[in-house]
């Protein structure tokens, strides 16, 4: 069989970091190939160079035979490379033709749209490729499985020949998945060939005709699925050594101060996001969260600090019912937050440090003195967290926009520890900081950990979980899945679960 | 999300099932008329369906299309256009000046490129610099309100000391419909109850008609016709639902925005060049009247359609003809809205929906109790009349409405 892709030697760095190096894939025609790989393993940049959307450092792309050199999507395009984004790109207020046909309109004089040449060529692809859609139909009636029946229809009616499927499962339910792999079946079973992106094992394996393991921005092996297991994948993925914890001496504390008993949480849709989450931590422990980003850590996080309700079971926040109380209250009786985008809900960007010192601190002395923000306070407070925080910023009056990634985060660090706070729900805490940054941060964290405080670590960094914890928690679809011991774990067991092959 | 869709595609396919089957419309419309020709009757207030009240009303309801067709085009693109006003201002002026100087022809292509001028501004401020949407329409109001006092004082010839008038300028050539109009004419002097009133009021709308009448009423049509058959159409729609789509599909949404708004400005402009020329025949400071604002309404009551918008210049146009012409009217007119939300009482009552029958029955008994109750309506009502009937058709459309999901968000080229 020929390849019809085939990438060798892949590079690309940003500054500080290597996003995929001596990545080498090969292709063939008629085939689902599955790329499975952790959060930050590099699958992204990767899809990204295939597509236009990013020019590699080094490296070659052949498509069908000949090297290519790909500039922007519509050269991805042209040479039949069609990309399935997770994030739908369509729009509600319109047909499904409509959203097919946009930018590649069949037209009569260059303007007046061709509407029923282009209606006829979307049923025939539909009925050749067995995609169960209705040109005529309103975007707004569909549901999530159809509308990735129209992306793909999208694709297909450019031409496309080879298409990447970006994480497509994870918008849908089961039932849905099974549509969408007969679908895909369909589809190579008439010459087409799939890329297919995921890290959720069971899928691969019963979808795809070969699978692509990526760790740490390379590609680390290739295996058939009927020659291999859900253990060796897992392994694959996580890698063959996990870091070592750090050996801290552990003064847990009796009293509970933070309690959630059978917890669950349903999005507006219907969907259950969490299902009956029990989690029980103590003054002076950190427990890590670990899991694939999107199983529910958001919602966690939110039900903690009191902005969302949980539909039953209860969250109990040093003694307070989340559900019941005002975040503000959470927050003065001593719970930290550092949340997980810090330019979205962590900092206002085109405000001073100063300023950004304030939040979350604006009703208590000293930031506040009755109605009146304390400016003087502030500013005295956001010059210590510079100091002893490391943050690098000519002065408190620069806008936070002006700080780099990891001096952002140092400060939001800075501002959450101050006061001694008892519980820290720190949400990817060093994510995209360079290691120095991360080192000020650990060692803060450790410091409030031995002063008593409680600290719940969510972290996609493999390191910082192992580094930090004195228990991992696993989360997958929702539940907390198992409770490890960072000193004895194996990178198998914690594959195993993160990817919920455990449970099966 | 998708509980949203779910309740989406309940009420569309209700709303669409009753509303989009032409024979129910003709009905509906024909039930309108007979309320209103027994309301005629009831309460002697016969101008409501007279020849003066339905061509009173087509003058009115031009400027109002003109400019809720300019911000249908803004905003379909996906920028809100506050500064329709401002625009309008800028047609009255300029086609007053220019019309005076070169006659009305000129007048009204010199409104038209100045329109453009001062939507491609809008355009600049909006989609390159980035400006907030609504801060660079207001700022389009002020600067032609001001621009266009200064520019009268330096250029109008004082009349009688006053130079916020311009000197009157020659009027644009209108017809009657041949055959048409003296058939319609002449049922309506016959006085035969509900089809007179109908033929009156068709004759009010095709006699001396201007032929600047016709061609803006074209505009609907055209509209209806670029955004659902066109390529530019589609693209313009998408630029205001999901531009980041359309980016990612190769299309230049900055380049169709400054296209849309700047027909826009050039739309609202010539609502402001009919206002001076066809509706009267000076420029006169004020003359826009906030026409620009209650043109932004009708883009909303139209639910962003130019059908809608449509019928949206039409409804405040009638209340503004109805206002200038006879207040008395306006009893009437409360009547017969008792009596229609009376009729859609019944209507959701057979359908089993208890909710809206209550209500409407609720409005129904009110207006019928205001009716007899009221010996006049106070001139300050009828003068808000207009406003109030907006509000009222906001909130009970609202639930209902599907603007364009991004219009008047900012959008900066690569964002996802």
């Amino acid at each position: 069989m020929s390849n019809v892709l085939e990438v060798v030697g892949i590079e690309k760095r940003y500054p500080g970091v290597v996003a995929n190096k001596d990545v080498s894939i090969q292709i063939e025609a008629g085939t689902i190939h599955a790329i499975i790989g952790e959060n930050g393993a590099g699958k992204s940049t990767l899809m990204k160079t295939l597509y236009g959307l990013i020019k590699p450092d080094a490296g070659q792309i052949k498509v069908f035979g000949s090297e290519v050199n790909l500039k922007s999507p519509q050269d991805a395009i042209a040479l039949g490379i069609g990309m399935v984004h997770q994030h739908f790109k369509l729009a509600d207020n319109a047909t499904v033709l409509e959203n097919v046909i946009l930018g590649s309109e069949p037209t009569r004089f260059g303007f007046v749209v061709k509407f029923d040449e282009a209606r006829k060529k979307l049923v025939e692809i539909a009925e050749n490729y067995g995609l169960d859609i209705d040109p005529d139909e309103p975007l707004s009636n569909l549901g999530v499985g159809e509308r990735q029946r129209v992306e793909i229809a999208k694709v297909l009616f450019r031409g496309a020949k080879i298409l990447i499927l970006d994480e497509p499962t994870a918008v849908l339910v089961p039932q849905e998945v099974d549509e969408l792999f007969a679908n895909l079946r369909e589809l190579v079973k008439k010459g087409l060939t799939v890329i297919f992106i995921s890290h959720k094992l069971d899928e691969v394996l019963s979808i795809a005709d070969d699978i692509t393991i990526m760790r740490q921005g390379t590609t680390v092996a290739t295996r058939k699925p009927n020659k291999t297991n859900k253990k060796e994948l897992a392994e694959l993925m996580v890698g063959g050594e996990l870091p070592k914890p750090k050996a801290g001496e552990l003064k847990v504390s009796p009293e509970s101060i933070l309690s959630i008993k059978s917890a669950s949480y349903f999005r507006a849709d219907g969907r259950q996001i969490l299902d009956d989450v029990n989690l029980e931590l103590h003054g002076g422990e950190i427990i890590g969260l670990a899991g694939v980003e999107g199983n529910g850590q958001s919602e966690l996080i939110e039900l903690i600090m009191g902005l969302i309700q949980p539909a039953t079971g209860s969250v109990e926040v040093l003694g307070l019912n989340a559900a019941t109380t005002l975040t503000r209250d959470i927050r003065n009786a001593g719970v930290a937050y550092i949340p997980q985008d810090r330019q979205r809900d962590g900092l206002l960007m085109t405000a001073p440090l100063w300023e950004n010192r304030i939040l979350g601190h604006q009703f208590a002395e000293p930031m506040a003195k009755s109605i009146w923000v304390n400016k003087g306070a502030a500013i005295a407070d956001s010059k210590r967290v510079v100091s002893e925080f490391d943050v690098r910023t000519p002065g408190i009056n620069v806008l936070a926009s002006a700080l780099s990634g990891g001096n952002q985060q140092k400060f939001i660090v800075g501002r959450e520890l101050t006061g001694d706070p008892k519980l820290i729900v720190a949400a990817q805490p060093t994510r995209g900081v360079d290691v120095g940054a991360q080192a000020i941060i650990w060692e803060h964290l450790m410091q409030a950990r031995s002063k008593g405080a409680g600290i719940l670590l969510i972290s996609a960094d493999l390191e910082e979980l192992f580094s930090l914890s004195d228990r991992i928690a696993v989360i997958y679809s929702g539940k907390i899945v198992s409770i490890l011991n960072p000193t004895k774990t194996t990178p198998e067991d914690l594959g195993l679960a993160m990817t919920g092959a455990q449970s099966a | 999300m998708s509980t949203n869709t779910n309740s989406a595609k309940k009420s569309g396919s209700k709303t669409k099932s009753f509303f989009k089957s032409p024979a129910r419309v003709t009905l509906l419309i024909a039930g309108i008329f007979l309320i209103i020709s027994l309301v005629e009757v009831i309460t002697g207030a016969t101008d409501i369906s007279s020849p003066g009240t339905s061509g009173a009303t087509l003058r009115f309801a031009i400027p109002l299309l003109m400019a809720g067709l300019g911000g249908l085009w803004a905003e379909r693109a996906g920028v809100i256009n506050i500064g329709l006003e401002g625009m309008m201002i800028v047609g009255t002026w300029t086609a007053a000046w220019f019309g005076y100087l070169h006659g009305p022809v000129i007048g009204i292509l010199a409104a038209a490129f100045f329109g453009l001028a001062s939507g491609f501004f809008h355009a600049i401020m909006t989609v390159k610099i980035g400006i907030d949407q609504a801060v660079s329409g207001l700022a389009i109001n002020l600067i032609a309100a001001g621009a266009a006092r200064y520019l009268s004082g330096i250029f109008f010839p004082p009349v009688g000391g006053d130079r916020t008038v311009s000197p009157p300028v020659d009027t644009l050539p209108s017809f009657s419909i041949p055959i048409i109009a003296p058939i319609l004419k002449s049922i309506d002097e016959k006085e035969i109850f509900f089809v007179s009133n109908i033929a009156g009021l068709l004759y009010g709308v095709t006699k001396e008609l201007s032929v600047v009448t016709v061609g803006f009423l074209l505009l609907v049509p055209l509209t209806s016709w670029i955004l659902w058959r066109s390529k530019f159409g589609l693209r313009m729609r998408f630029s205001g639902e999901n531009p980041m789509a359309a980016e990612s599909l190769g299309i230049n949404v900055y380049r169709t925005r400054y296209i849309a708004i700047s027909v826009s400005g050039m739309l609202a402009s010539l609502g402001g060049a009919y206002l001076a020329l066809v509706a009267s025949s000076v420029y006169r400071e004020g003359q826009t009247a906030g026409r620009g604002f209650i043109g932004l309404a009708t883009v909303i009551f139209g639910n962003w359609k130019p059908s809608g918008v449509f019928a949206g210049s039409i409804l405040f146009g009638f209340t503004d003809a109805i206002r200038v012409r006879q207040a008395e009217s306006v009893t009437a007119l409360i009547l017969a809205a008792g009596f229609v939300a009376l009729l859609l009482s019944i209507f959701y009552t057979s359908s089993r929906r208890w909710k809206p029958a209550a209500s409407y029955f609720t409005i129904g008994l009110v207006a019928l109790w205001i009716n007899q109750s009221v010996e006049t309506i106070p001139q300050e009502f009828v003068t808000v009349f207009p406003n109030v009937a907006t509000l009222l058709v906001l909130t009970f459309l609202a639930q209902r409405l599907t603007p364009p999901a991004m219009a008047g968000m900012p959008y900066r080229r690569g964002s996802e």
